[in-house]
């Protein structure tokens, strides 16, 4: 093992760059993968966290929040299908709002308090139990968000107090509350006084005991006409940009993964032909191809975690800068498998200089000029 | 030079190594470039088409055109400020519709009163210009399309180009169309039958200037200059930012490749290198040949890179929204060039160093 150190030691450029195309390679990937995993979370986590397991859509949504439209009459017979338990009305929009006293954009939830809909994730304060009280998503707590604050809906001015705080619950990458039905249908008239009505977007639907949510929406969206009901994984799936998000990072990412495998593989095979005659030279002294095998392991291992050590570190400096609006978190199990993954690759990509060390024969050694043999 | 062309040539294996990471880098660079492109395009087509130079929401709105309202007075006062020359009302509603004998598409109902640069003047009531992406959704010239959950029946009479809004598909529609759909689709979003989400502004002055003059001289009001909007549009300056960030990083895991794998190249030519210099090759000779090597191969991985990536472009899936563009190939290929001349720039220290003495003497 102290060949391979050595060796390290003192060809410190080559390593070093090798090193350094590892880590930012490795970073490139966990970089991104923790940009997908924040930017999908913060989609659609306010749907995903919330009580209601069965969404009901209006059939022209295309399984779009924002382009739902609940019609009257629609939640009376949502209501009466076999194995619905409670049914009640969802409504989402997208208000300007003055928080921390500055303008920004929020989403409002709003459900009938102590009905399906309720966010599931509260980590600090107590869900709304009155009419102007809302729980917001806790990563937005310090931008006027917090426990106490008081967020006004702008234009109109009306008044909402954040009670609580839910973990998981941004949607559409904005910061979210959850308030009341009424309180929402107030901001609703208080922002846009040309208003003609205020309707739910969706329906929030709890099924009744024992009945399997997917049945249920199966059963829903084939007896009452004009609506499509989801679970709610499949809701959220299903949201738009999602697919798309996610089908993007997996092409890039798969990409990565190769040239990290390609870089590697062939830096260790070139490196590995470059000292075949020293090699030899080690065989015919007596090395094993063992021992030589392990110090090409030992080296592609370190390699690999240095350069996953460095990414880890630029990650976590791309977090503390990360911004308020998108806050991104090394997340160290992500770092762990990614890393995990990468090592396996590197040393598979490594099985070309194995088997090339494998078939060093010793005899040559005494056959070559420029080992010192007889030709 | 010839003689880093000849060595190339004669042995390309040599540079298979570089060249083919170098290529799958290229790949990457093009496809997140291409995503970056087609993510924009997707969003900002209603903004980039216009001719007007100002767009102006109300200021409470947060520049988002979904929330924003200019009443017929807000309008007026507009028109009165020095340095404007026309004032016209716009607004958007993002929504189903269905084809009449086909299937549902997604789309942005956009009400407008002026032609900008893809739009000719709004059509009758009823009728709509459908951007060109919808046709790849079934919809086909003639189609009625019914809007919303009143089903409000719009007929396509023309395709427009690169319109889209926040990913859909356009319908361009005139005002009195458009306030129907707003009403029956979004009932809590319904404005007054003159009223309009913003107000696009054509100046006869400097753009910047009448928006400070409107800014200062209309209450409640946020005016932008078409760039400035369409980097306003929702995600879309953090997704240039994201991308950005990602792209530089693969730029300098390109250089670091080059500089890697030339470096392994000199080492393994050091000999041979002092050899030339002990008959009379200079230092700049062997540079300049390491730099035509640098700049051939990074050309070839260009090549073969932006074959690929127009073979892959064309058959990843359709909700991966990539578009190659000729712009951004062109910047690609000159980073991908200059990283790896600053990459092989790495092993100009050890040719500088190579002692042609060590060609009699051993290395």
């Amino acid at each position: 093992m102290r060949l391979a150190l050595a060796e390290m030691r003192r060809a410190k450029l080559r390593f070093g760059l090798l090193t350094g195309a590892v880590a930012l390679l490795v970073f490139l990937i966990i970089f991104q993968q923790t940009l997908a995993s924040a930017l999908l979370g913060f989609f659609t986590g306010g749907l995903e966290h919330q009580s209601a397991e069965v969404l009901v859509y209006g059939e022209d949504a295309r399984r779009n929040v924002e382009g739902s439209l609940i019609l009257p009459g629609t939640l009376e017979r949502v209501a009466a299908v076999e194995g619905v338990g409670t049914a009640a009305p969802l409504a989402e929009n997208t208000f300007t709002v003055r928080a921390g006293g500055e303008l920004q954009d929020a989403v409002l939830f709003g459900y009938e308090l102590g009905g399906p809909g309720a966010p599931t994730r509260l980590s600090e304060g107590r869900l709304a139990e009155t009419d102007g009280e809302a729980v917001a998503s806790s990563v937005d707590a310090d931008n006027g968000f917090g426990i106490g604050d008081v967020v006004e809906v702008v234009p109109g001015g009306h008044r909402i107090r954040i009670v609580g705080l839910a973990d998981d619950s941004r949607f559409a990458v904005l910061p979210t509350l959850f308030t009341s039905y009424a309180t929402f249908e107030a901001a609703s008239r208080a922002a846009n006084p040309d208003a003609r009505d205020v309707q739910a977007s969706l329906i929030a639907v709890h099924p009744a005991p024992g009945v399997e949510p997917e049945a249920l929406a199966a059963r829903i969206t084939r007896e009452v006409d004009g609506v499509e009901a989801l679970d709610r994984q499949t809701a959220a799936d299903s949201l738009p940009a999602v697919s798309s998000i996610s089908s993007s990072f997996q092409v890039v990412l798969g990409l990565a993964f190769v040239v990290v495998v390609l870089v590697t593989g062939f830096f260790f095979l070139i490196l590995t032909v470059q000292k075949t005659q020293a090699l030899t030279l080690l065989r015919a002294v007596g090395a094993s191809s063992w021992y030589l095998i392990r110090n090409l392991a030992l080296q592609v291992a370190l390699v690999t975690v240095i350069g996953v050590a460095i990414a880890s570190a630029l990650l976590a400096i791309a977090a503390a800068a990360s911004s308020e609006e998108f806050p991104i978190e090394a997340d160290p199990g992500l770092i762990a498998t990614t890393g995990g993954a990468v090592l396996v690759l590197a040393l598979l990509a490594s099985l070309a200089s194995v088997r090339r060390v494998a078939r060093i024969d010793p005899f040559t050694a005494t056959t070559r000029p420029t080992g010192g043999g007889l030709a | 030079m010839r003689l880093g062309w000849k060595e190339l040539v004669r042995r390309p294996g040599r540079f298979i190594a570089t060249g083919g990471a170098l290529t799958l880098i290229v790949i990457l660079l093009l496809l997140l470039g291409g995503l970056l492109d087609g993510l924009f395009n997707a969003s900002t087509g209603a903004y980039r088409a216009q001719t007007a130079e100002l767009i102006v929401y109300s200021a409470d709105s947060r520049d988002s055109l979904l929330r924003s309202r200019i009443d017929p007075a807000t309008e007026d006062a507009i028109r009165a400020i020095p340095g404007v020359r026309r004032v016209s009302g716009t607004g958007a509603v993002l929504i189903a519709g269905r084809v009449l004998g086909g299937g549902t598409v997604d789309l942005a109902v956009v009400g407008y009163e002026a032609p900008n640069r893809q739009v000719p003047p709004p059509p009758e009531p009823g009728r709509a210009y459908a951007d060109a992406t919808l046709e790849a959704e079934g919809v086909a010239l003639g189609d009625t399309i019914a809007i919303g959950p009143s089903e409000v029946p719009v007929e396509v009479v023309g395709w427009v180009e690169d319109t889209r809004y926040l990913a859909q598909g356009t319908l361009w529609v005139e005002p009195g169309t458009w306030h129907e759909v707003l009403v029956t689709a979004r009932p809590d979003a319904a404005l007054d039958e003159d009223t309009f989400q913003a107000a696009l502004v054509e100046t006869t002055d400097d753009a910047e200037a009448v928006a400070g003059r409107i800014r200062g001289q209309v209450p409640g009001t946020s005016p932008l200059t078409i760039d400035e909007a369409v980097f306003a549009l929702p995600g879309v300056q953090a997704q240039n930012d994201t991308f950005a960030q990602i792209i530089g990083v693969t730029f300098a895991i390109a250089g670091l490749v080059v500089a890697l794998f030339f470096a392994l190249v000199v080492l393994e030519r050091l000999g041979l290198l002092g050899m030339l210099k002990a008959v009379g090759a200079s230092t700049r000779q062997l540079a300049a040949g390491l730099i035509t090597q640098a700049v051939l191969v990074a050309l070839g991985a260009f090549v073969v890179g932006g074959a690929i990536s127009l073979a892959l472009a064309a058959v990843v899936p359709a909700e991966v929204p990539v578009e190659l563009e000729v712009r951004r190939a062109a910047i690609t290929g000159v980073g991908v060039l200059v990283t790896s001349l600053i990459g092989s720039a790495v092993s100009f220290r050890r040719i500088v160093r190579i002692d042609p003495a060590s060609a009699v003497g051993g290395s």
